[in-house]
């Protein structure tokens, strides 16, 4: 026990720090956004149905990719740590198990859980005391998921096929997050809960609060369970990175663009992170797009090839803070074009597999060619371009390839930056093809000679800034990643300097704002004007015709909504800024 | 190299404070200082990673500001602590910066065919830099250092972690480099080694500098170890003992 008080103490201790400063706005941000969920969750209690049984499938599914997604998730307490000091394994566990409850995220979860509470009470006094322990169990469930998804994806990432495999699951989650509306509408058009939700671990407290007691006794069963696989997780996770031994292929670059191009295309292939990343946007895409696919409509399937260069692109804006201080080198060399031999080597990653992709699942689709074509183009283009510009502009300092701990996914002490620099490059990579997707959309054809010509531009102008800022810059970024703060001289990238939980929040919205936004609310309202009721990937038109238009006006007020949000926030922050 | 008023301020705390030194050219320069006295991020400053707030820095006459490309040239730099391309075997690395240091292909070849076996790396042909220990990772830095022929070699703690023999080999290397014509700046905490290395010798404390000059100059009658305790004054450092020892 003592060595559980003892890091839930450390753990308080690295809490209260954090709670001072810049990250404080972070910790309090996201705090107050999960208590309104939560609020709304306990909410949910108060109706009859399966409502609250979903909601917590919710929050579970958020416990386990949460973390997966964002870098490995809450790591202030590692298991190295503590290798020194001899403990078995199943102590350790213990104590960062305990440890793992102390924090914001716990917090938020339980209050969200005190819904068992409330529909305990509605069965009577009984279900209101079955309700504590199952609340405590259910908590303990979703932290110790949290950890043993992280701990196996780690794992993983050890070995190339586990990085593929763990790269193509997760790209399916997100992907069909994003999509969840097509199996609502599958599901019954959107009105019932599916039943097997109840039986899933997340439903087993609210099962017992309802008179199921086995389920109370399975929750703890299945948390003994977890604890005893993530004690074996910890244990193994001690060492580092096994030696590779496989043969290397000689370097045969004549110029320095090409040695950077090489050097590149090596990290490509024998960094499992770098795997992983590209593996999970292919995945996604691909799922992205089949998912339509449920409902009988294949529309979509052309667009998995330029859903993946765009995550693509998301995925690796971060390329100079991944690999931490090894930025020194080309601030010693000044003259060589670094950003030129990353681009070409990110294009030779990306777009082979792209245009397959594309020219496979288009003539699958039997069209449609120009469209699909011109923003293909224009996106390799963009992505190129905005890869090394957003890494240099919007650097989010990185861990030393070298210091990382045994979790390999993360790559920063900075998760908020990382997530809040995908999102962003999720949008303006898509805005690189704007103008291509127009004129295709328009005159046909001629949208190809334009998204070659935009991609063209876009690779050649930002990969050019990106270039000058390096040079201008190179020391003020190597200083950054050194320290893992930003110097203090103005950055000129305003956003970026807005505290990191606003800057997140901030992000969020610009990122979720989209597809409500334009998708959803501006192409639907086309199409319903112009009387195209047929099913597509558009809520809208799956509606009863009374309901199309609000529907696609719901959509464009949501999106609407979360930009306001977000430029109110960034401008609150630039008021404060010009006052303090 | 020289450096004239270089001054480095991190939030509220003066790391480098109005430093200036010059290394004369054919010298092998050591500088000394407790942990934290500002030797790297002075050393940083003077060839060209960490922008000064204030102050200058010269290697050959050339400002290492104003006309970074042309200095940068003329310096090797082993860095403390930095990441390298870490997915790249060591021969690797020695090729691609090569390459961008502007040499021609064949010449990268034979050089770092001849670091690669003179540091005793060679052995280690298919190990990715990720998987170096941290003597093998100064040693490829080194390498790195050297590959380009620079004519001055700022070097930050180049023997911590390095073993014996391989320490002996290094030692061979920088003296060839001075009795060619080239000249050293190295940091470092053993006063032993900057006494049996170098003829110069700079003391850094709290970010200014203590002391500078010739080696038996600054040095005077006894060892610079009773110097540099006396200099940096944290006085009765023998005295201190732990309690339950």
């Amino acid at each position: 026990m003592a060595v559980a008080v003892t890091m839930a103490r450390m753990k308080i201790a690295v809490l209260r720090h954090s709670l001072t400063g810049q990250h404080g706005g972070m910790v309090i941000a996201g705090g107050s956004l999960g208590a309104v969920l939560a609020t709304g969750t306990i909410f949910l209690a108060f109706l009859d149905g399966d409502w609250l049984t979903a909601a917590y499938a919710v929050w579970m599914l958020g416990w386990i990719i949460g973390p997966v997604f964002s870098g490995g998730g809450d790591e202030s307490l590692r298991p190295e740590f503590f290798a020194m000091l001899g403990l078995p394994a199943h102590r350790l566990a213990v104590g960062l198990l305990a440890s793992a409850f102390v924090g914001v995220a716990p917090a938020v979860s339980l209050l969200a859980l005190s819904g068992l509470v409330v529909a305990g009470a509605r069965q009577g006094v009984l279900g209101a005391l079955v309700a504590v322990p199952a609340m405590v169990l259910q908590l303990a469930a979703f932290v110790l998921l949290s950890r043993v998804a992280v701990a196996v994806l780690g794992m993983a990432l050890r070995s190339r096929v586990g990085a593929v495999g763990a790269a193509v699951v997760n790209g399916a989650i997100l992907a069909f997050l994003g999509q969840g509306w097509v199996f609502a509408v599958a599901l019954g058009q959107g009105s019932g809960i599916p039943e097997f939700v109840r039986y899933l671990p997340s439903g087993w407290g609210l099962l017992a609060v309802r008179g199921d007691y086995l389920a109370l006794v399975a929750l703890a069963v299945l948390v003994g369970l977890l604890l005893a696989a993530w004690a074996a997780l910890l244990a193994r996770r001690a060492g580092t990175t096994r030696p590779s031994t496989r043969g290397r292929r000689p370097m045969r670059a004549r110029s320095a663009q090409d040695a950077v191009m090489a050097k590149e295309l090596r990290a490509w292939t024998r960094d499992l992170v770098r795997t992983h990343q590209l593996t999970f946007a292919l995945a996604y895409g691909l799922f992205f797009a089949s998912a339509p696919l449920v409902l009988g409509w294949p529309g979509m399937l052309p667009w998995a090839g330029p859903i993946f260069i765009v995550m693509a692109a998301a995925m690796t804006a971060n390329q100079y803070g991944d690999e931490g201080t090894a930025l020194w080198l080309t601030v010693m060399t000044p003259g060589v074009s670094d950003v030129r031999g990353r681009q070409l080597a990110w294009l030779v990653a990306v777009a082979p597999v792209a245009l397959v992709v594309t020219v496979a699942l288009t003539a699958v689709n039997g069209g449609p060619w120009p469209i699909i074509c011109a923003v293909t183009l224009a996106l390799l283009g963009g992505g190129a371009g905005l890869v090394p510009l957003m890494s240099v502009y919007g650097l989010v300092p990185g861990i030393d390839p070298a210091r990382r701990g045994g979790n390999p996914l993360r790559t920063s002490e900075d998760d908020g930056s990382l997530t809040g620099l995908a999102y962003l490059m999720l949008v303006l990579v898509a805005a690189t093809a704007a103008p291509a997707a127009v004129v295709a959309w328009m005159f046909g054809w001629l949208g190809v000679p334009v998204g070659a010509l935009t991609g063209a531009l876009c690779y050649w102008g930002l990969g050019l800034l990106a270039g000058r800022r390096l040079t201008a810059q190179g020391p003020e970024l190597l200083h950054m990643m050194r320290t893992g703060r930003r110097p203090e001289t103005k950055s000129t990238f305003q956003a970026l300097d807005m505290p990191k939980g606003a800057q997140t929040v901030t992000y969020l919205c610009w990122g979720l704002a989209m597809i409500p936004l334009f998708p959803q609310g501006i192409v639907a309202s086309v199409f319903l004007v112009n009387g195209m009721y047929e099913h597509s990937w558009f809520l809208a038109t799956y509606m009863a015709p009374g309901l199309r238009w609000p529907t696609a006006v719901g959509m464009i007020v949501i999106g609407l909504a979360l930009l306001g949000t977000g430029w109110g926030l960034m401008r609150r922050y630039r008021q404060k800024e010009v006052t303090a | 190299m020289k450096i004239d008023g270089l001054s480095k301020t991190f939030g509220e705390k003066k790391a480098v404070d109005e430093v200036s030194l010059t290394v004369p050219q054919g010298s092998f320069y050591g500088l000394v200082g407790q942990n934290g006295a500002g030797k790297t991020t002075a050393l940083s400053m003077a060839v060209g990673l960490l922008r000064p707030d204030r102050g200058s820095a010269q290697i050959f006459g050339i400002d290492v500001w104003a006309d970074a490309a042309r200095a940068k040239q003329l310096v090797g730099v082993l860095p403390d602590a930095m990441a390298m391309p870490e997915r790249l075997t060591g021969r690797e690395v020695l090729t691609y910066l090569g390459l961008l240091r502007g040499l021609s292909p064949q010449v990268v070849a034979e050089r770092a065919a001849e670091l690669l076996a003179v540091l005793e790396l060679d052995t280690a042909e298919k190990t990715l830099v990720i998987e170096y220990s941290t003597g093998m990772r100064k040693k490829i830095g080194l390498a790195t250092a050297l590959l380009h022929a620079p004519r001055l070699l700022v070097l930050d703690e180049p023997f911590e972690a390095v073993d014996p023999v391989s320490a002996a080999t290094i030692k061979g290397i920088l003296r060839g480099f001075v009795s060619g014509g080239g000249s050293i700046v190295l940091s470092s905490h053993v006063m032993a080694l900057v006494e049996q290395l170098c003829d110069h010798v700079g003391v850094i404390d709290a970010g200014r500098v203590a002391a500078a000059g010739p080696l038996a100059e600054v040095r005077g009658a006894g060892s610079l170890e009773d110097r540099f305790v006396e200099l940096v004054g944290s006085g009765s450092a023998t005295a201190k003992g732990l309690s339950w020892l």
